[in-house]
């Protein structure tokens, strides 16, 4: 920040003894208030340092987040081939065929299901996770570790790895699931199957940053908050249902959003694993505007249905802001 | 969108100078967007140009090649690579652009506009028209003309592949076609021949014999499904029984003959069994899983290195129409915004690339067929051929070729369009008349967006 300023109340002292003539200690303070030139000096010098803190991270956010947002919604309005030097403006009819395509509400659908199991089942076996973390048990570090551990891979990575254990003729699981007596599904290839698989790879790589920020949230909760409650007789579900949830409420506030927004914008898994098959089934919005994008080349039409899930996006946050932080207690 | 740029509008205390600042950011982002993108407007053409006088050009010396090393070629490519630096000092930057066609034409169109692009591009049998239609590649008859490159050489049918009103955008690379793949061993306990089925029906009756000698959950073909694919193969079904895709721009989908060859690959999967997909079908072949397989000819090399049993190939089956064999595979394009410099030194390679030794060299490294005549009939296919007689089965069966059907070779998407269709039909067991007619609107728009304006 800009060098201190004096406060009006500063007292002039009664003998200007060995103070310089730059010093405006000096000057009585109704001075300082009433010159205008001292006081649009102060502002820029105010501007000035916050042009040198903010400036580098505005501009960068200018350039890589607010630019193509604007360029997005401008190529929304285009029917436009990817790679084209022209294209043709056709105002709102992306938008129209978006929301008129029999695809969008398979995508809709695909979109839902996939960020409602993802998000619900991270946070809530992200919670059991981090109460079986929060143990005193022997090993307790390398099982954080070891839980954390697949958050930080590469979801191309993650993907082809799991493809392996997923193949119903040699993978593991199909070897599993035999050994029990049951014949494994044909995960790539069949419909509703392969968004389970999606969803439980998705769990597995996220599930041990939920489980990090909760067994946080968790650290931080005074042992005297429980202690107080157990001699008011709590057992161990009524202290986790009205003291550890309650108190967890930020942390699950911040969870919320952040995993939400991970989810809806997932793209990785589903590119290595499903390419949004078989038959569209696991084509989430933010796939699909790769895929018309890329893959069909309707620039146009993809950054209207980026525009959309921009506005979803900003929607559920702004709901989220609005509504849900009224009952986290802090 | 970050959850930080969020945080920075929903905390923003609004007030007259905020809102102004804003103003003030967004007018300049607005600006900054308009210096980019395409520009609008009703008149579109491609800005290819071949009136570039070679004679005076020094090519450059240093290049970039995007490649996804077809038929697992990145060795074979770089010994090709050191060979032309050797001969001419000029160095080639081989880039793995992506694992297929697809990939790394979506990375080559994403890099259009920018100086990012490469000198020298895999440009597959459904992507080079839609490079031309953007006036991303560049005609390459004057420039091969300058250095004396013998197109005269080239097989006509591929090297026409590339043709466009007169000109070549493309020269063949890595061509091939689909090749019916069997497993000698478990033909010979079916009590089968040593051949594959002439015809379909002849499969059909095969079948149920190679079932008996396969696992449970094998089948006696493995047939993929999934984009630069499954319309491919698909137009051997469609040809044989004197059904297309489409007649020239035309989609001719709902014809008796169309609906009545998807409803026999319908049959084929979910009625009969005798054919499934997979996670990776060739894989799957080579373990046991399936007794005969439909693949490229460049997997021929591939699947000899990976079968524990004799592997037999043989021609594709024929219809009651007769044959119907697609070419396919990839040839390399040079990009029209590169400088006259690095276009003349991309094209001096690819002559390299694609002369007779050279294209010998690469067909014997992975089973694609020689691109050049004179290359069919040199020292190395000749010796070739007598060592491993399979890699003659694709030569000779170029004599079966034709052309592909314009809605997925030209109309840019039209080849995924078409996958979407054989998806349904394939593992939804989808009627064929309601698969193709859900897919003709969408072909019929991609070629009225995307082509009429160009015509």
């Amino acid at each position: 920040m800009a060098t201190p300023v004096l406060v009006d109340s500063t007292p002039a002292p009664a003998t200007p003894v060995t103070l310089t003539d730059t010093n405006r200690t000096t000057r009585p303070p109704s001075e300082v208030r009433r010159s205008p030139g001292t006081f649009r000096w102060r502002l820029w010098r105010q501007y000035l340092a916050f042009l040198l803190l903010a400036g580098p991270n505005l501009a960068l956010l200018l350039i890589f987040t607010y630019k193509p947002l604007i360029e997005s919604f401008y190529y929304s309005t285009l029917q436009w081939n990817i790679g084209s030097p022209t294209a043709r403006f056709v105002g709102f009819d992306n938008y129209i065929q978006f929301f008129t395509s029999s695809k969008t509400a398979q995508v809709a659908g695909n979109t839902l299901v996939f960020t409602l199991a993802t998000v619900g089942g991270a946070l809530v076996l992200g919670l059991g996770l981090a109460l079986l973390l929060n143990q005193r048990i022997r090993g307790r570090s390398i099982a954080r570790t070891v839980a954390f551990a697949p958050y930080v891979l590469s979801g191309i990575a993650v993907g082809m790895l799991w493809l392996y254990i997923f193949d119903p003729r040699y993978g593991l699981l199909g070897t599993l699931l035999s050994a029990v007596g049951i014949t494994s599904p044909d995960w790539y290839n069949s419909s509703p199957w392969a968004m389970v698989m999606l969803i439980i790879v998705y769990l597995w790589k996220h599930l041990g940053y939920v489980a990090l920020i909760y067994l946080a949230g968790l650290q931080g909760i005074s042992q005297e908050v429980r202690d107080a409650a157990a001699l008011d007789g709590a057992g161990r579900w009524r202290t986790l249902r009205s003291i550890v949830l309650p108190l967890l409420g930020p942390t699950t506030f911040f969870l919320l959003i952040t995993t939400l927004l991970a989810s809806l914008q997932s793209f990785d898994l589903i590119h290595a694993m499903t390419q949004g098959g078989p038959l569209g089934s696991t084509t989430t919005l933010m796939y699909q505007i790769y895929q018309e994008s890329f893959v069909n080349g309707r620039a146009g039409y993809a950054s209207a249905v980026a525009t959309v899930l921009f506005i979803v996006l900003l929607v559920i946050t702004l709901i989220q802001l609005k509504f849900v932080e009224k009952k986290v207690h802090y | 969108m970050s959850r930080s740029a969020f945080g920075k509008i929903v905390d923003m205390q609004v007030s007259r100078r905020s809102i102004l600042q804003a103003s003030g950011l967004g007018a300049l982002g607005i600006a900054l967007a308009a210096c980019s993108g395409p520009a609008t407007g009703e008149e579109r053409s491609n800005n290819q140009t071949s009136d570039v006088d070679w004679s005076s050009i020094t090519p450059a010396k240093e290049i970039t090649w995007w490649s996804n090393h077809p038929g697992a070629s990145k060795e074979a490519e770089e010994e090709l690579i050191s060979r032309f630096t050797a001969e001419t000092g000029i160095t080639v930057k081989l880039v793995t652009a992506g694992a297929s066609y697809d990939e790394v034409a979506q990375r080559f169109q994403a890099a259009s506009g920018t100086d990012s692009l490469p000198d020298l591009v895999i440009a597959s049998d459904v992507w080079w028209f839609r490079y031309f239609l953007n006036g991303q590649i560049m005609p390459l008859d004057g420039v091969f003309e300058h250095l004396k490159a013998d197109v005269a050489d080239f097989n006509p049918t591929l090297y026409s592949d590339y043709e466009f009103e007169g000109q070549h955008y493309a020269a063949p690379y890595a061509r091939s076609t689909p090749l019916f793949y069997y497993n000698k061993e478990v033909f010979a306990k079916a009590g089968l021949p040593d051949r594959g089925p002439e015809t379909w029906a002849e499969f059909e009756e095969w079948a149920p014999k190679l079932s008996e000698h396969l696992p449970s959950d094998g089948a006696p073909l493995g047939l993929a499904i999934g984009p630069s694919w499954s319309a491919w193969w698909m137009s051997n079904i469609m040809w044989g029984r004197g059904a297309s895709f489409s007649r020239e721009w035309d989609v001719t989908l709902n014809t008796p003959e169309a609906i009545e060859a998807g409803e026999w690959v319908r049959s084929l999967y979910n009625e009969k069994k005798f054919a499934s997909v997979g996670n990776d079908t060739n894989a799957d072949f080579a373990a046991g899983y399936f007794g005969c397989l439909i693949g490229s000819t460049g997997s021929l090399a591939g699947l000899l290195e990976a079968a524990p049993f004799e592997l037999g190939a043989s021609f594709l089956p024929d219809g009651p129409n007769g044959p119907g064999v697609p070419t396919g595979g990839t040839g390399l394009a040079i990009p029209s915004s590169r400088t006259p410099e690095q276009q003349l030194a991309a094209a001096q390679f690819l002559a390299f690339m694609t002369n007779a030794d050279n294209t010998a060299f690469f067909s014997k490294s992975t089973g694609y067929v020689p691109v050049r005549t004179s290359a069919t009939t040199g020292e190395t296919m000749t010796a070739l051929y007598e060592e491993i007689p399979l890699y003659r089965v694709a030569i000779d069966q170029l004599e079966r070729t034709q052309t592909q059907d314009w809605a997925r070779v030209f109309v840019p998407s039209g080849d995924q369009i078409l996958t979407d269709g054989i998806e349904q039909i394939v593992l939804n067991n989808t009627p064929a008349e309601e698969a193709w007619a859900a897919i003709t609107p969408r072909l019929e728009q991609a070629f009225s967006e995307n082509v009429e304006p160009y015509l």
